[in-house]
């Protein structure tokens, strides 16, 4: 464990570098950018400065590094607010999203997946995997606009996007989380189907499941207990991998419902050539990304006692 | 965030929209039978959030805010919003955007044309309580002009600006500028904010202003706004405006078709022929006064040779360009400034003849096929369409057209490295003459990227930046637009027009050709 | 945009020896017993018959297109399928019918790129991580991970920009994304196959590492890695299509799929057709590439131990 957990250090470490070094490696000049069309030369001088853009770029990587260490990730160049204070804005629909888009597409894959494990190549199968597949086969934001036209245009169900806190408007909320939930969570429903379909069919064949069966215990038993359990332990992984990506933010379905979720503050930052909350945003998708697979090998331990590393 | 909406006071708007079951057909989706229907619609919420009531107008606009700093930035979405919370000493007129008092009542200009005096106006307080006067004026233009920010170059012919005494504020120039209120009041960029408030909020995220709105909030999703009681020009009709960001103009559109927003501006110009014939939706249209063009870089061969230029803008079909990128919301010009403006020119040598364009690329002794690279940005999409029609239309001619579309980003650097044959964009908001020809085409000037330079040229815009006659200086500029049209420094293609849709029975809001949203007198149905 | 495409699980030693006996590890994928596998999956056998089809249609377009990609004729503009355009004209007047199969080129040279660029250096990657283990494979890794780490829309959306767009580059950038997950694939299988008997045979008579690897190692690792291809070729043609929403895919006037529904997507309301025909067109594609590639992992990969291609995102 000590050993991940260093591993991540030096991975966190490595993708500091390479973010700073290829944010900067960007063509295009994010004061030049901030400043539109009409401007004059001094006034660029000046917020050059302002901006520390002038020193050189080794320094500008260690004191950028510095300060993160200490949670200070900067000030954006774009609207003049702490990156952290942007970051923490937005935190609340990234999370509210991406925990939706789980329960829907394990909503959609446990049953699913079951149901084609436990009659493997049958018709219900078939069907699961053609279904699945087709969730996984759609352009995301093709599905997203149709969804709108159709239960916020044409039907007026649904209001078309944007997002309201939990805590001022409950049913407001939900109305509006609806959709994206329903696009994200499909699209991470189809591919964890796949796995649970492996993993319940893998787990029916494994010995001390036929043993099971031969002493005698009821079907039902053996299945909730034996075969679900062993099936756990690959839905873990694989629901913590797709939760680690919908924390990073679902661009292209953030856009087309107005979502104002992560992916938007940082494909903003990309057009804005706006560094520090371009660094700040990915650092902390990283951060996620190694933090969710390290829990995810802490719940391999503890849900199969047998892998003691 | 405004109060969620109470649904007694306000019937629900069902829409039931007839033009939609071609959309369904094609999204194979559900059964168009279930259309509609009498309680079904949304609670429209009013984006949810806290008090306002039923009488908060909300606007679904296409981008967030970059900072609500008037000084600092150069975003038209902050604008959208600072319009309403800011006042000027001066602002365009809604119908022909003349200069009109605001926190200036009166001015007088000195024979010489190099002092001008300002009476402000009585009676007008901050959004803080505090009360405006000629120190306030005096701070916020040192403030930009000290350090340097966005708009110092609207001050640049300005020598002092003084208050010698608290209803009067004196600008003193270094030389004649007959469009000093155009500089000073073309925008909220040029806002009058409250001595020394830089020191004591965080314009970034807060503001004091004099204008009708006082800034709520401004988050992720949406910025609020409620009235100002004490506004100097009487208080707002509506109990708050929540400016929405929706960038998909799709959903902004449906935001608006079922009622959750009241009014847009995020309409792709192909929706305006079906938005005519809907009433859930009214629509309105106004030319405005921006422009779109092509530049040549003068400093790639053959794009020097004013004939291969002159071909060039033979062979584009203007109106085919304009038709295309806007469905007829645009008006070909080949001059730049709008029908509707005093300083228009009739000037358009410029006929659609591909075979004088051939004509004219032989006699330059250009060899074709010739390939150009044409710049765009899908920051614009318009010039991404503009630019296939361009590109189809000079295969015609044997000139073979690489389109690149880059990021803005990415397209200012190479505009800046002068790393292209040619580019598309448009110039907004352009009020004044200086302000479509100045920095463009005087030789070096700040935004003369294709390095145009002609010394008759640069003589006659000097004249006219001093000139302070009106008459006199349109005939000036009119003389000037022909020679920089001639020569196709820049190869100018149209205006657009001005979009934005609200719903029926919304009053009191005018739309304008500089594209300001000022919601002071709007009134809700 | 980009997919969500899997870590293994950490290979435990339980999952290593649970699994199918080494000795049903074909020392060759055996390609006809693998085609007649595959026949007995409707599914997987109409989807490879359909990709043929598509590939046909790609390779031999300029013959089939009744007219040029770019032919914009603005008066035509927004007409609705006829006999004479099949599948109605677009905001330009250009014939979508012609676009739909030219475009076909496009966006599976795109989708065949990446895949290329991922396989190759990603294979290789774990081939040599996988066979020669530890601070090679420590090394290597990390730098997969890093990878990794990093949100793929804004990796992709990186490589865009300092590289510049065009169908080239957004293939590098797709492809580049993907590099890690084969990897990954790739080292694991090799793990599997690395201690059978024929290797440390051919091992222990001397042979070098080049033959071991090239003889024994690669082809006896190649099945998963087949599948991940398969897989991740929907991916690319996906994240394709996202990447033209943002603005960032193919060029205009070129007719990818991709960029064809993102720009149809602002006509949905008034002109159907734009953004549905080249929407089932990538539909279509993705969904057999998925289809085929799922069969395939049946077939040659029952204890699977390929990544999962999510779509784009």
């Amino acid at each position: 464990m000590l050993r991940r957990t260093g591993q991540s250090v030096v991975v966190l470490a490595g993708v500091s570098v390479i973010v700073f070094a290829l944010v900067h490696l960007v063509p295009g000049d994010p004061i030049r950018l901030a400043l539109g069309t009409r401007f004059s030369q001094e006034t660029y001088d000046a917020l050059r400065e302002r901006s520390g853009l002038d020193q050189p770029l080794v320094e500008q990587f260690f004191s950028w590094a510095g300060a993160a260490l200490t949670g200070d990730l900067g000030v954006s160049f774009r609207s003049g607010e702490t990156v952290t204070s942007l970051i923490a804005e937005r935190l609340p629909a990234t999370l509210t999203l991406a925990f939706a888009s789980i329960l829907v597409a394990l909503l959609i894959a446990v049953p699913l997946g079951t149901l084609s494990a436990l009659r493997p190549r049958s018709l219900v199968d078939r069907g699961a995997t053609v279904l699945s597949q087709i969730g996984i086969s759609v352009p995301e934001f093709w599905m997203a606009i149709v969804l709108i036209l159709v239960f916020a245009g044409t039907l007026g169900w649904l209001p078309s996007g944007g997002y309201v806190p939990l805590t001022e408007d409950p049913l407001g909320w939900a109305q509006r989380l609806l959709m994206p939930a329903l696009v994200t969570g499909v699209v991470s429903g189809s591919v964890i189907t796949r796995f649970v379909r492996s993993s319940v069919l893998e787990a029916l064949g494994a010995d001390h499941v036929r043993t099971a069966q031969a002493k005698g215990l009821p079907t039902r038993q053996v299945f909730t207990w034996h075969v679900l359990r062993n099936a756990l332990l690959p839905l873990v992984t694989v629901t913590g991998v797709q939760l680690a990506y919908l924390l990073s933010g679902v661009v292209v379905v953030e856009i087309v419902f107005a979502w104002p979720g992560l992916g938007q503050l940082a494909l903003q930052a990309v057009q804005a050539r706006d560094y520090p909350v371009l660094q700040g945003a990915i650092l902390l998708f990283a951060v996620v990304f190694l933090v969710i697979n390290l829990v995810v090998d802490l719940l391999y331990t503890a849900i199969d006692p047998r892998i003691r590393r | 965030m405004v109060g969620r909406q109470d649904d007694v006071s306000r019937p629900p708007e069902v829409t039931v929209r007839a033009s939609r079951p071609l959309a369904l057909a094609a999204a194979g989706a559900l059964a168009l039978t279930a259309c509609g229907g009498g309680g079904e619609s949304v609670d429209t919420g009013g984006g949810g959030g806290g008090g306002g009531g039923g009488n908060t107008l909300v606007a679904a606009v296409s981008a967030q805010p970059d900072q609500l700093d008037p000084h600092k930035t150069s975003a038209y979405p902050s604008f959208q919003v600072l319009e309403n919370v800011y006042d000027t000493l001066v602002v365009p007129n809604a119908e022909d955007l003349t200069m009109e008092p605001s926190l200036a009542e009166d001015w007088e200009t000195s024979e010489d044309g190099l002092t001008w005096t300002f009476t402000l106006r009585d009676g007008v307080t901050f959004h803080d309580g505090s009360e405006f006067d000629s120190a306030d004026v005096v701070y916020s233009y040192n403030r930009i002009i000290d350090e340097e920010l966005q708009n110092a170059y609207r001050f640049a012919n300005v020598a002092s600006v003084e208050a010698p005494d608290p209803r009067t504020v004196v600008i003193t120039l270094s030389q004649p500028t007959p469009n000093l209120l155009e500089r000073i009041g073309a925008f909220k960029g040029m806002a009058i904010l409250p001595e020394g408030a830089a020191d004591q909020v965080d314009l970034t995220t807060e503001a004091v202003g004099t204008g009708p709105f006082t800034l709520e909030s401004s988050d992720a999703t949406s910025t609020v706004l409620a009235p100002y009681e004490d506004h100097w020009g009487g208080a707002p009709n509506v109990e708050g405006v929540e400016f929405r960001y929706i960038t998909e103009p799709a959903a902004a559109l449906t935001a608006l078709q079922n009622g959750e927003v009241q009014w847009t501006d995020n309409i792709p110009p192909q929706q305006i022929e079906s938005l005519e014939g809907d009433d859930a939706v009214e629509l309105a249209t106004t030319p405005s006064v921006d422009y779109w063009y092509m530049s040549m870089n003068y400093a790639r061969p053959p794009f020097d040779n004013r004939d291969v230029r002159r071909a060039i803008s033979f062979a584009v079909d203007r109106a085919a360009v304009a038709e295309a990128a806007w469905f007829g919301a645009a008006q070909p010009n080949q001059t730049a400034i709008p029908e509707d403006s005093f300083f228009y020119n009739d000037y358009a040598p410029f006929e659609h003849d591909p075979d004088q364009a051939t004509q004219l690329l032989e006699q330059a002794g250009v060899s074709t096929p010739l390939t150009m690279g044409l710049m765009v940005t899908d920051e614009f999409p318009e010039t991404v369409t503009a630019a296939q029609v361009i590109a189809g239309q000079l295969e015609e001619v044997g000139i073979t057209v690489n389109i690149e579309t880059l990021d803005f980003a990415t397209w200012l650097d190479r505009q800046g490295q002068g790393d292209y044959d040619a580019f598309l964009l448009g110039w907004l908001g352009n009020l004044d003459p200086a302000a479509y020809y100045q920095e463009q085409h005087v030789t070096g000037g700040a935004n003369n990227y294709q390095k145009y330079s002609n010394p008759e040229v640069d003589r006659l815009l000097q004249q006219g930046a001093a000139e302070t006659d009106e008459d006199a200086r349109k005939e000036i500029y009119d003389q000037a637009a022909q020679l920089i049209v001639d020569d196709v420094s820049y190869l100018y293609l149209y205006n657009p027009d001005v979009v934005q849709a609200w719903v029926p029975g919304l009053s009191g809001y005018q739309i304008r050709a500089d594209k300001a949203i000022n919601f002071e007198d709007v009134e809700l149905p | 945009m980009t997919g969500q495409p899997l870590p293994e699980p950490a290979p435990s030693p339980t999952a290593t020896d649970a699994g199918i006996p080494s000795t049903q590890r074909a020392a060759r994928p055996r390609w006809r017993e693998t085609l007649g596998l595959l026949a007995r999956n409707p599914a997987a056998a109409v989807s490879g018959a359909l990709l043929l089809l598509i590939v046909l249609v790609a390779v031999f377009d300029e013959a089939l297109a009744p007219t040029g990609p770019n032919e914009i004729s603005v008066e035509d503009r927004l007409q609705p399928p006829s006999l004479e355009h099949p599948f109605g004209t677009d905001d330009l007047g250009r014939d979508i019918f012609s676009r739909v199969i030219l475009g076909a080129a496009v966006s599976l040279r795109v989708g065949f790129l990446a895949v290329a660029v991922a396989l190759v250096i990603g294979s290789l990657i774990g081939l040599l991580a996988g066979f020669y283990g530890r601070w090679v494979d420590d090394v290597l890794m990390r730098i997969m991970d890093m990878l990794f780490a990093f949100p793929a829309v804004l990796l992709a959306i990186a490589v865009l920009a300092v590289r510049g767009p065009g169908s080239g580059n957004t293939a590098l950038a797709i492809g580049i994304v993907y590099i890690p997950v084969f990897a990954r694939v790739t080292r694991a299988s090799v793990l599997g196959v690395r201690e059978e008997v024929y290797v440390r045979a051919s091992r222990s008579v001397g042979a070098s590492d080049l033959r071991l690897l090239t003889r024994h190692v690669l082809p006896n690792a190649a099945p998963p890695i087949i599948v991940q291809t398969s897989i991740s070729l929907a991916f690319a043609v996906l994240a394709e299509a996202a990447l033209s929403f943002l603005g960032l895919g193919t060029q205009p006037p070129n007719p990818s799929w991709g960029l064809m529904l993102a720009e149809g997507r602002g006509f949905i309301d008034i002109a159907w057709w734009l953004a549905f025909f080249p929407g089932m067109a990538i539909f279509l594609t993705v969904l057999c590439f998925n289809l085929l590639g799922d069969g395939l992992r049946d077939v040659l990969d029952p204890r699977q131990r390929t990544l999962m291609a999510g779509g784009a995102r």
